[in-house]
């Protein structure tokens, strides 16, 4: 089996071929993901969606490169992630990839502004603070700067990390059921914004929901059913 | 550097957080303990090596028991004193001085400081005083009730008081010091008529010069002298001293390493529950792309960073505590020491960092090895870093710490295998105390039912916080005990008309005239002793040193001169245990004490060679008998059978019950004996209680540390459960609980552990002080009911405050807020 490289997935930012993941059980091996086929290219949208334990949030994080898969490869940003450590794809990620978590994952000691600050101070990012501030005020939060996390609503503390995920203008943002722990209202106005600062970026954005609403959101949708693909493409 | 920064910046954000405050506050009161005894050590040494050969007042000094007469020719300066021990009365008053004889010379190096007055301006002088006359040290000025210019009697002669002595070579200041000091004239001794066959004295030769020639004359002398007699010079004298200090230096610093210990496990719980509070933390800046380096380096610098606050300010403390426990140890000396060095600071930072390295390591390893997966899967726990690693770095941070100040391995050995055994000990006994806490709880009710299961259900931090606070009240009530106790008890058990004055350097011809004076005034005396003075030199014709394994040689019965003395009668409080008693038979036997035929290994039938002044005397052990100490009867190591002493020169010793409606006679009997040491018992005791009560009050000061440790552990652990327990708060609120069941609940909780924790310090300390007065004084078993009330109340005082302190808030919080700030 030829392994998926840049050459053969030329536009594609990320690209899995054949994936396996599977756990140990007191049964035996438990197959989480089996032989999962995918190609991203630059600039799309797509859902991984799928019912609760079909695999999708396994999947995210073997893309991420936060996992190594049990078989298969998978190439991130041009680099066949098989051949790296931990601390390698660790800084593969750093600044070229972002993250929006469906339980928000801001730090509580930090505020609104220092929260979105901290990726570009990782990336050593010269103009660090003004970003902060510039995305800060995209997310309309300008005047929430000085809150730490407890004192924002669920809704704005995901709006910081939506806009901690997008401002070190990265090549690639997972999300993970972003509006998972939102009530409707909120996650409706949570997904406008996630895409519009998607488009207006051009970045690719790979979500993961078992919400059909954001699903229909995207370009492409991934199907996963107990760990398999059934990939359908929308319009 | 980002991530340096970072990590300053992250640890700014988070100070407020009570992980870093009782981390650091632990390590303030670790550091604070160990750069106490530290400073003070450190200052002490300098004074000393400072003193160089000042310190003895000569390049070179000789002691010994007897005059010296020839000596390897040299071309030194010399100058020689005299010491002796000897009554200075005035009036009424009388007291036991050391009386140092000195020629025009002394000292050859270093300077007496005399002053005219008391607290006046003093100069450096001569020691030697004018003709008639004595310096004397404000304390005896004090003791006498007299002043400069007055007149004083020492045996048969009157002297002049010409001056106030305020400093003299190898003196720090009066730290054990048992009798104040007199300078007199070398040529006035005679006059005095003090000095007896049998006196115990010390000629004291001193010799100054360059160096080539001291080190041939040290070398030409050194095989010429006797076990009796020492050479020092003015490196080993100042080495000798500071050996001596040195083993006090290392208990007290040891006492200190165990508050920093303790302080080591509130850090380590501290630094746990920030690793796990930082998990989530930890996988974010992972997956934002920050590597294991890259971590490492964001929590080695904020470490850094609390450790060399912490150790800074632990410093900072540790040089204002360093004075008071000063002022404890040395009074006379405080103002005379060095300043503060620098070399303290680093130990003690160093110290800081070690111990704070040794602690919050594991749990620091864990958090750099969090997944990254965790942002998408919060139970996944870190990866198990190789457990035998931490436990490696830990332990030998620990075990470099402990052999730091321990000093050698015997002690660095001993230490941690005392430390190991406590540590069983007091967990076992937690353990049993939480055992007996169920039953209490059963039978209670309400709130207090509610705080009793709490202390149960944290057993593991429950039996942390009984151990650590245990451990603090034990060692501060068994000081307070050994202090009261010991001295007191040995006084209640002397008979009630013990002999309570020693009368010392009779001469023969004073003999009958001492026995109808006391005979007069009604004062029950015990026999006369005559006392020779000399020195065991064989065993069976063999060197008596050539007998012994060599680690035994060095024993202080080799190295001075003995007491001997004759009789017929076994002493009151003598048993004979093997043998028989000479009795009345004369001719060369002997009756050995038990201990020091155990040190020596002598038995029954050696025959033991004595030299007295240029005599020998071979005589063979025909008993063994014990001898009580502490019976206030003049008691000896040997007693000789009638016959063999009889043509030594001796002077006597007996003791006498004085009443104390009688104490009016002691005046009258100076003066009628002036010659004649009277040694008051108990001003002797009052004196070790007063040496006593310095020790006890540095070590207190210490332990005072200690405590301070013991109540970081408390809150440490408790904010590790801190979580849990406002989850507990929410619940019970939202079911209708009020603040004041919740606030009763957890009082009963943190009381139960101090009271629990009291108990089991009394318990210890009970059996510890039975143990140490039964073993070591042979005192009877006492009970204390007071300490069963004292320390069950301090405990709770002291867990209750820390305990309520620290988490009074989740009872203040409304449950809404509760309940956000958890999710």
């Amino acid at each position: 089996m030829t392994p998926p490289d840049s050459a053969q997935f030329p536009n594609a930012v990320v690209a899995a071929r054949a994936l396996s993941q599977q756990v140990p059980t007191a049964d035996g091996m438990l197959a989480i993901l089996s032989e999962v086929e995918l190609a991203v290219q630059a600039g799309d949208t797509l859902a991984v969606t799928g019912a609760s334990g079909s695999g999708k949030s396994t999947l995210l994080g073997l893309l991420a490169g936060l996992d190594q898969p049990t078989s298969g490869e998978i190439v991130l940003l041009g680099q066949r992630l098989n051949d790296l450590d931990e601390d390698a794809r660790a800084r593969l990620r750093a600044g070229r990839i972002g993250f929006v978590f469906q339980s928000f994952q801001l730090l509580p000691a930090l505020t609104a502004l220092e929260n979105i600050l901290l990726p570009l101070e990782l990336a050593g990012r010269a103009d660090a603070r003004e970003r902060a501030a510039h995305w800060l005020a995209r997310v309309g939060l300008a005047a929430r700067a000085g809150h730490t996390p407890r004192q924002l609503s669920g809704g704005e503390q995901q709006r910081v990390a939506i806009a901690r995920a997008f401002a070190t203008d990265p090549e690639i943002v997972f999300a993970d059921e972003p509006t998972g722990n939102l009530d409707a209202d909120t996650g409706a106005r949570i997904i406008e914004l996630l895409f519009e600062l998607n488009a207006s970026a051009r970045t690719t954005l790979i979500l993961v929901t078992h919400d059909d609403a954001l699903a229909s959101r995207c370009q492409r949708r991934l199907h996963l059913v107990a760990g398999r693909t059934q990939e359908a493409a929308l319009a | 550097m980002t991530f340096l920064r970072l990590g300053l910046w992250l640890l700014r954000r988070e100070r407020a957080s009570g992980e870093w405050r009782v981390l650091l506050l632990a390590l303030i009161i670790g550091v604070g303990s160990v750069s106490t005894t530290g400073f003070l050590g450190d200052r002490i040494k300098r004074a000393m090596s400072e003193q160089g050969a000042s310190f003895l007042g000569a390049d070179l000094l000789v002691t010994s028991p007897r005059p010296i007469d020839a000596w390897p020719a040299h071309s030194l300066r010399t100058s020689s004193a005299l010491e002796f021990a000897s009554m200075v009365s005035r009036g009424d008053a009388f007291q036991l001085a050391t009386l140092r004889a000195v020629d025009a010379d002394y000292p050859l190096r270093g300077e007496v400081r005399i002053a005219d007055r008391p607290f006046e301006a003093d100069t450096p002088r001569p020691a030697q005083p004018p003709p008639g006359a004595v310096y004397a040290d404000q304390e005896l000025l004090t003791l006498l009730n007299a002043q400069v210019g007055d007149a004083v009697q020492i045996g048969e002669a009157a002297f002049r008081i010409a001056g106030v002595v305020v400093e003299e070579p190898g003196q720090l200041g009066g730290v054990f010091g048992f009798a104040p000091r007199v300078f007199l004239r070398a040529d006035e001794v005679e006059a005095t008529r003090v000095l007896q066959p049998g006196s115990r004295l010390t000629y004291l030769y001193q010799f100054a010069g360059e160096a080539k020639p001291l080190a041939a004359f040290g070398d030409a002398l050194k095989p010429t002298l006797e076990t009796t007699q020492r050479l020092i010079g003015s490196r080993e004298g100042v080495e000798t001293l500071r050996g001596a200090f040195a083993n006090a230096d290392h208990y007290l610093q040891l006492t200190a390493l165990i508050s920093l210990l303790l302080s080591v496990a509130a850090i380590a719980i501290a630094a746990h529950r920030h690793a796990l509070r930082h998990y989530d933390q930890a996988a974010l800046l992972r997956c934002m792309g920050a590597t294991t380096t890259q971590l490492r380096t964001l929590y080695a610098v904020q470490l850094l960073t609390l450790g060399l606050l912490g150790s800074l300010a632990g410093v900072a403390i540790g040089a204002l505590m360093q004075q008071a426990l000063a002022g404890l140890i040395l009074p006379a000396a405080v103002t005379r020491l060095p300043s503060l060095g620098v070399a303290p600071v680093g130990v003690a930072v160093v110290s800081g960092l070690l111990a704070l390295a040794g602690a919050s390591l594991p749990a620091l390893m864990r958090l750099i090895r969090v997944p990254p997966l965790r942002v998408l899967r919060r139970d996944l726990p870190p990866l198990p870093a190789a457990a035998w690693i931490s436990a490696t770095v830990s332990g030998s941070a620990l075990l470099i710490l402990i052999a730091w100040y321990a000093g050698d391995a015997k002690l660095v050995a001993g230490f941690v295998g005392a430390l190991a055994a406590l540590v069983v000990v007091l967990v076992g006994l937690a353990r049993l105390a939480l055992v007996a806490g169920r039953g209490v709880q059963k039978i209670s009710y309400g709130p207090v039912r509610f705080g009793l299961a709490q202390m149960l259900r944290h057993r593991f931090d429950s039996t942390l916080q009984l151990g650590a606070f245990t451990l603090a009240l034990f060692l501060v009530a068994l000081l307070a005990l050994v202090r009261s106790d010991l001295i007191e008890g040995w006084r209640q058990q002397l008979p009630e008309n013990a002999p309570n004055h020693f009368l010392v350097n009779i001469a023969p011809h004073q003999q009958a005239a001492v026995a109808a004076y006391l005979a007069k005034h009604r004062l029950e005396a015990s026999e006369l002793y005559p006392m020779v003075r000399g020195r065991l030199v064989s065993k069976n014709g063999i060197p008596i040193a050539d007998t012994l394994p060599p680690e035994t040689r060095d024993t202080n019965t080799l190295r001075r001169e003995l007491n001997l003395t004759w009789t017929t009668t076994l002493p009151a409080n003598n048993v004979l245990l093997a043998g028989t008693w000479h009795g009345e038979r004369r001719g060369p036997e002997i009756s050995v004490e038990s201990g020091m035929a155990e040190r020596l290994n002598l038995a029954i039938g050696d025959t033991l060679g004595f030299e007295s002044g240029d005599q020998t005397i071979a005589a063979r052990i025909t008993s063994i008998r014990s001898v009580k100490w502490d019976s206030m009867q003049p008691n000896f190591f040997v007693i000789f059978a009638p016959g063999p002493l009889d043509a030594l020169p001796a002077s006597s010793i007996a003791s006498v019950y004085v009443p104390p409606d009688a104490t009016g006679v002691l005046p009258g009997f100076v003066k009628t004996f002036p010659g004649i040491t009277v040694l008051a018992l108990d001003k002797l005791i009052a004196n070790i209680e007063a040496v006593f009560a310095q020790i006890i009050g540095a070590i207190q000061l210490l332990l005072g540390f200690l405590l301070a440790a013991g109540m970081a552990v408390v809150v440490a652990t408790l904010l590790a459960s801190l979580d849990a327990r406002q989850q507990e708060a929410v619940l019970l609120r939202t079911l209708g609980a009020q603040r004041a069941y919740l606030a009763k609940g957890l009082w009963s909780e943190f009381i139960a552990l101090g009271v629990l924790a009291g108990l089991l310090a009394s318990l210890c300390a009970e059996i510890a002080m039975a143990l140490i007065a039964e073993r070591l004084f042979d005192l009877p078993l006492r009970l204390h009911p007071w300490l069963w009330l004292a320390l069950p109340t301090a405990g709770a005082l002291l867990v209750g405050m820390s305990g309520w302190l620290t988490t009074r808030h989740i009872t203040r919080v409304p449950p809404m807020q509760s309940v956000r700030a958890l999710n």
